[in-house]
């Protein structure tokens, strides 16, 4: 007797909360209200770098409709989301670290008086030299953050596996280069938002647009210094996060504060210049590259040294540093490796996770290296990396280990589906076809706090009418997470989504998750509602089997029926079957746990961080049309394969391979973000209008192709679809424009002035020759 | 003193008006303060927070509504500028384009988030009631050119609208052909 | 959010009511909005009173009659972009209004709230939080005189320079002046007429000569016997939304193949339109590729970008030659 095809794995399902999104029924967090609420905003430095003197809010205080003012003295508790690097205040005290930072918070009856007030917060400031270049700040003998405890380093990896010094010697050819990448910003559309209200007995709830409720939860208790029991946070329905919402801000203390000293409901929305000043975006990174490969154009050597400029707080800077050297030991095998990597403090907006979280820029200059060695080498340029590539079930040079590997799969793809081999010689000046691929980690083995309970649980109960109930504590932030648990579920319990329902992100009602980060929901939490599911459904056939007399090996449960698969007719509804298991087990709930395993990375310290249960893999073409004269780069189609492990819902992994492909190529052509060194480091432009996010003109035709090498690890084999796409889609444009027009440019955005300039120095170049 | 004494005691009176539209299709009479935009009436005074905020400035296109069937800025209208006008919200998408969009956008995934979805179905919505046909990607492209999406990269987006058109033709035709 | 200040709002149903409205001190007219909202969000200017324009349909409207091709001033963008008499009679303005921002600003956005753009710069079209941390500079303490900022009198893209030269950076402006047109502008002491190229000073604080209590009324482009070929050039680096940072209209009268008359207005310099001076050249002259790159070159020569709008005005300078070249390339080819 054969298992039943997977009836729901692997299908297009319509997604769990859709319709009430699309038509504005769901409520995001600024659409909440609450009686009498108070509307707070916060008063920010003007200056790069001050240490303030003081504060007076007396003519605040006194201007119609304002109650309250805090400060940051109101909150002294320092926390950071990495507990070894707790270096901000919710509102700053000392100093303000960056033109944009908190440092006061004033509540009032309306927004226009909220606004109003702010003029009358009196804040005298001493100026300071500010820094703006990650090497001035290092430096220099003045220390930015006040909680630094090595000046402005804000964190060194240095890690070697094997001799890259021999075989950089010993490499029948090295390729080296200096690469830069610019910083940009996540640009979610929903600005962050935070309302807080305290019960009579104490009780502070707290909905803020967040992906990390829990993470949260545990520092408003640690600020606010109150148990955490006593606290709730709610996350509603999320409007965009892509990391930029991954840890605690200014405004959900401010509010949850404000709202105890005021003893009403306090909100607070972000200005779209605000969300810019909060940032935790993409880390600006220096990056010096030597490649060293064998005649034949196998990697013997990779020699990296990095310099990350992290802006004015840690944020997961921590991470960031290790992961900027260890997620570059796949897809290929590296020979011998070493990274140096150091994280700077400037005064600027502080940087952190932007999906694909520090290995997007080391990966464009990975994947900008192989092309050169291509061309040196005279090899097709896929042709290297496939010769490169490390198999399934395989150790990295820095001892992470590798399950299932569909890299090869992908490059063919994509290969095949762009027409590389056929097109690729014949395209005529001015277009190109360019290259690359990339891995990701599918959820990290590196938990934020050290602890040693399951990494992800799930609730999962089973009522009368038939239905499927899902607590589980992860944000769905759009990406699709509640309904991937509802299939998972449905799957075993023989469910279609319509008839289960997922109560997630409340730290009230479900259990504890960490977050939708570092790709992790699919896999971990995925595996913790499998793990439930399944307990259920064992309960289920039991007691199905044991009304029909046969084995519970042989009951199927699909579409709402549960079937013997030895004889198709003998079927009962659903319902029927879970009454009877409830009437044999009483009421009919399972939880379902996930932790990560341990062994499958080095025990050298930091080899953790990186390490992942299971690695996506990810190839990408590039077609790309560039004007010579103008500089302008079309990106006419991006063709992306991505290895997922299995798509446990189709259109929903599509949707990430687009949107990542979409993010990638604005980060190459479109997007800037910094601040003017010049003018006291303001912001070059806190809007949509200045920082560009690409229209529907301006992104480019996107072909998502999913590949399929399951992984044990993985739930039906399924690993991370979120973060992985967005990787290659950059040196595959980057690589592409070289196809088109010979020039290379090393330090993105590539602008259309730097590549008319890059294009003329070459003629020159040529023409002298 | 308690808390609204203060408000009323200390500040001058902002002028408000009678602002009276047909929203939704119903006939509306509210008091609106004059400074205040159509964005604001709706979310804040109206509660009709189905249309979003993304910027405020007139750059993403998340606050979209019909203004007289045109997709316009409500961050940019002032509310007395719909005196006598007919305006539309997402909460009540046109019936027969709506059922056609929403079951497209739900069926090609084509809402992440769905954050800017309310705003691009307004767009959407005009574009399929201007042309009544078929429409191209590129049609559907320019019409949601001023309307940011994060998530998706467009893509579904696009061919979520030019497949509603196609059921829209379609149904249109056999309605033509019957009658 | 980002919430206007108080203010009162009138909504005149006749143009008399409203130019009697536009009388009172610090009042401001508002059409569309999509300009004047932001800029009062970010406290860039103010007004006591709002004059809301939308109820005015004597000033909506497109016709063809003695004063040639008139559009009133409150038609909007999208309707001037769609209009057969405008496609017709004056394409490029068609072409212009089709490429200003987005759908929902061209909706909402009318040809005179373009004609009277306010000029835009990169330190000042920023929240006001932004230029009080900057200090502000001649233009910020001028339109927000509430505030004391410590760069009063200084601007931040010419170093000591005295007038400020924020860039005028409406897209029909360019096609209009090519296009000979003429404003009509009235107020209580009645209807004035002037050349569009007139409308604008070169003050970037305020590059219009129109008084605060007056009103653009429409604007009358002449018709035209004879062969013309016209296009407006606009170069932005997103497809849609954004402002221009290259802006030209051009303007070929030809007898045969022959030029008769010639006009290249520039945009996005400085305050006022630049009016390029290439009759010298290309009257008398064949519309081909040769007469481009001379066009073109000689727009490089007289126009230069400054450090005022987002893009590295050097750039800016090379596309003009490039651009210009082409869509005159493109023009004689018919």
């Amino acid at each position: 007797m054969t298992e039943p095809e997977k009836w729901q794995i692997g299908g297009h399902h319509r997604k769990l909360g859709a319709m009430e999104r699309m038509r504005g029924i769901a409520r995001y967090t600024d659409d909440l209200s609450l009686p009498r609420m108070l509307h707070a905003k916060i008063l920010r430095s003007p200056h790069a770098h001050a240490r303030i003197l003081a504060i007076d809010p007396t003519k605040a205080m006194q201007m119609p409709g304002v109650i309250a003012v805090i400060t940051g003295s109101d909150m002294p508790t320092p926390y950071g989301v990495i507990p070894w690097t707790p270096d901000e205040n919710v509102l700053a005290i000392e100093k303000a670290l960056y033109v944009g930072d908190g440092v006061a918070c004033v509540a009032a009856e309306t927004e226009d008086q909220a606004v109003a007030a702010l003029a009358g917060i009196e804040v005298e400031y001493e100026v300071l030299q500010a820094y703006f270049d990650p090497e001035e700040a290092l430096a220099a003998e003045e220390t930015i953050n006040p909680y630094a405890r090595k000046g402005n380093l804000s964190k060194e990896v240095e890690l070697a596996f094997g001799d890259v010094d021999k075989g950089l010697e010993d490499a029948a050819l090295v390729i080296e280069g200096d690469y830069e990448f610019h910083g940009t910003t996540h640009g979610a559309i929903e600005p962050h938002c935070a309302l807080a209200k305290v019960d009579p007995d104490g009780l502070l709830t707290v909905w803020s647009a967040t992906q990390v409720p829990h993470y949260l939860h545990r520092e408003l208790a640690k600020v606010l210094e109150i148990p955490a029991r006593q606290i709730r946070v709610i996350q509603p329905p999320v409007g965009g996060a892509f990391g930029g919402k991954s840890e605690p801000f200014d405004l959900e203390f401010c509010v949850a504060k404000l709202s105890q000293i005021t003893g009403r409901p306090v909100k607070l929305l972000y200005t779209r210049e605000e969300v810019f000043y909060a940032h935790r975006g993409r880390h600006p990174m220096k990056m010096h590259y030597r490649h060293g490969f064998d005649a034949k154009g196998k990697l013997v050597a990779v020699d990296a040294k990095t310099l990350l400029d992290g802006g004015a707080y840690s944020s997961f800077g921590l991470v960031t540093t290790y992961y900027s050297g260890q997620l570059l030991c796949a897809p290929y095998e590296l020979g011998s490796y070493r990274f140096h990597s150091r994280r700077a403090y400037t005064n600027k907006p502080a940087c952190g996770p932007k999906r694909g979280h520090g290995s997007v820029q080391p990966r464009f200059a990975m994947e900008v290296q192989l092309d050169k060695a291509a061309i040196a080498l005279d090899l097709d340029p896929i042709e290297l990396r496939r010769q490169n590539a490390m198999g399934s079930d395989s150790l990295t040079v820095n001892e992470l280990r590798v399950g299932s590997n569909g890299f090869l799969d992908c490059l063919a793809a994509v290969e095949l589906a762009s027409g590389w081999k056929e097109r690729r010689a014949k395209l005529g000046f001015g277009h190109g076809l360019g290259v690359a691929g990339s891995t990701y980690i599918s959820g990290t083995n590196y938990a934020i706090y050290p602890n040693e309970m399951p990494q992800a649980a799930v609730q999962i109960t089973l009522d009368r009418s038939g239905r499927a109930r899902i607590f589980s504590g992860a944000s769905d932030i759009g990406q699709g997470s509640d309904t991937m648990l509802a299939v998972i579920a449905g799957e075993e319990l023989g469910l279609p989504t319509e008839d289960i329902r997922v109560l997630s992100a409340d730290t009230d009602l479900c259990p504890v998750d960490l977050g939708a980060y570092s790709s992790r929901i699919t896999l971990m939490v995925g595996n913790a509602c499998l793990d439930a599911a399944r307990k259920l459904r064992k309960k289920v056939t039991a007691s199905v089997a044991k009304r029909w007399e046969c084995s519970a090996k042989q009951v199927s449960l699909v579409a709402r029926q549960a079937i013997d698969m030895n004889d198709p007719a003998r079927r009962v509804d659903l319902v029927e079957a879970f009454h009877w298991a409830e009437a044999d087990h009483g009421l009919l709930g399972e939880v379902g746990s996930y932790d990560t395993p341990k062994d499958r990375h080095g025990s050298y310290r930091g080899g953790a961080i990186g390490a992942s249960p299971a690695y996506s893999f990810t190839a990408h073409v590039a077609e790309v049309k560039v004007d010579d004269e103008t500089g302008e780069v079309e990106v006419v189609k991006i063709w992306c394969a991505h290895d997922c492990g299995k798509a446990i819902s189709r259109g929903l992994v599509e949707g990430q391979i687009e949107g990542s492909c979409y993010m990638g190529a604005a980060e190459v052509v479109l997007e800037s973000h910094g601040v003017n060194a010049e003018m006291g480091g303001l912001h070059h432009g806190p809007s949509f209008l200045d920082y560009r996010m690409p229209t529907t003109l301006d992104t480019a035709e996107i072909e998502a192709l999913i590949v399929e090498a399951p992984d044990a690890r993985g739930p039906h084999g399924a690993k991370e679809a979120g973060e992985g796409p967005l990787h290659s889609t950059i040196p595959a444009i980057v690589n592409a424009i070289y196809d088109a027009v010979g020039v290379r440019v090393d330090d993105l955005p590539v602008t259309p002035a730097k590549l008319v300039r890059a294009i003329e120095a070459q003629r020159a170049l040529m023409g002298d020759a | 003193m308690n808390d609204t004494d203060k408000t009323r005691a200390d500040e001058p009176a902002p002028a408000v008006s009678l602002l009276r539209f047909r929203l939704n299709g119903a006939d509306v009479s509210v008091a609106v303060e004059d400074h205040r935009t159509l964005l604001e009436l709706l979310r804040y005074g109206l509660d009709l927070t189905g249309t979003k905020q993304g910027c405020d400035e007139g750059e993403c296109g998340a606050c979209t509504v019909l203004l007289d069937d045109k997709p316009v800025l409500s961050c940019c209208t002032l509310a007395a500028q719909v005196e006598g006008r007919d305006v539309r919200t997402v909460e009540a998408l046109a019936e027969r384009e709506a059922a056609a969009l929403l079951d497209a956008f739900d069926r090609h995934d084509a809402a992440q988030c769905g954050f800017c979805t309310p705003g691009v179905l307004m767009s959407a919505e005009a574009l399929l009631m201007d042309t009544r046909r078929a429409v191209t990607i590129p049609e559907a492209a320019r019409a949601l050119s001023g309307n940011l999406c994060r998530c998706t990269g467009y893509t579904k987006i696009l061919h979520a609208v030019v497949d509603a058109s196609e059921r829209l033709a379609e149904e249109d035709a056999e309605h033509g052909a019957a009658s | 959010m980002l919430p206007l200040l108080q203010t009162r709002i009138a909504s005149p149903r006749s143009l008399d009511e409203a130019l009697e409205l536009m009388a009172t001190p610090r009042a401001r007219a508002v059409a569309g909005g999509t300009d004047l909202l932001p800029n009062l969000k970010r406290r860039l200017g103010s007004a006591s009173l709002l004059v809301s324009l939308h109820a005015l349909s004597e000033l909506r409207g497109i016709e063809v009659g003695d004063a040639g091709l008139s559009i009133g001033a409150g038609t909007t963008l999208t309707d001037v972009a769609t209009s057969d008499l405008v496609k017709r009679h004056a394409p490029s303005l068609a072409q212009a209004a089709e490429l200003v921002a987005s759908p929902q600003i061209r909706n909402m956005g009318t040809l005179g709230g373009n004609l009277c753009l306010d000029t835009r710069c990169r330190w000042v079209n920023q929240t006001d939080f932004w230029r009080g941390a900057l200090g502000g500079c001649l233009k910020s303490a001028q339109m927000d005189p509430e505030t004391s900022f410590k760069n009063a009198d200084v601007c931040h893209v010419v170093p000591g320079g005295k007038r400020c030269v924020a860039a005028v950076s409406a897209d029909t402006v360019p096609v209009l002046i090519a296009l000979d047109a003429t404003a009509r502008v009235a107020s209580t002491r009645g209807v004035r007429r002037l050349k569009v190229v007139d409308l604008f000073v070169n003050d970037g604080v305020r590059n219009l000569a129109i008084e605060p209590d007056e009103l653009l009324m429409g604007v009358d482009v002449p018709t035209h016997a004879g062969e013309r070929r016209e296009r407006y050039v606009k170069w932005r680096v997103r497809g849609s939304i954004d402002f221009p940072l290259v802006s030209a209209a051009l303007r070929f009268d030809l007898d045969g193949d022959v030029v008769k008359d010639a006009r290249l207005v520039v945009g996005v310099l400085g305050a006022r339109p630049k009016v390029v001076g290439v009759e010298r050249v290309a009257v008398g002259r064949k519309l081909d590729a040769e007469l481009a790159t001379e066009l073109a070159e000689l727009a490089h020569r007289q126009c230069t970008p400054l450090e005022n709008v987002p893009y590295e005005a050097g750039h800016r300078r090379h596309l003009l030659r490039v651009l210009v070249r082409r869509a005159i390339e493109a023009l004689a080819q018919g």
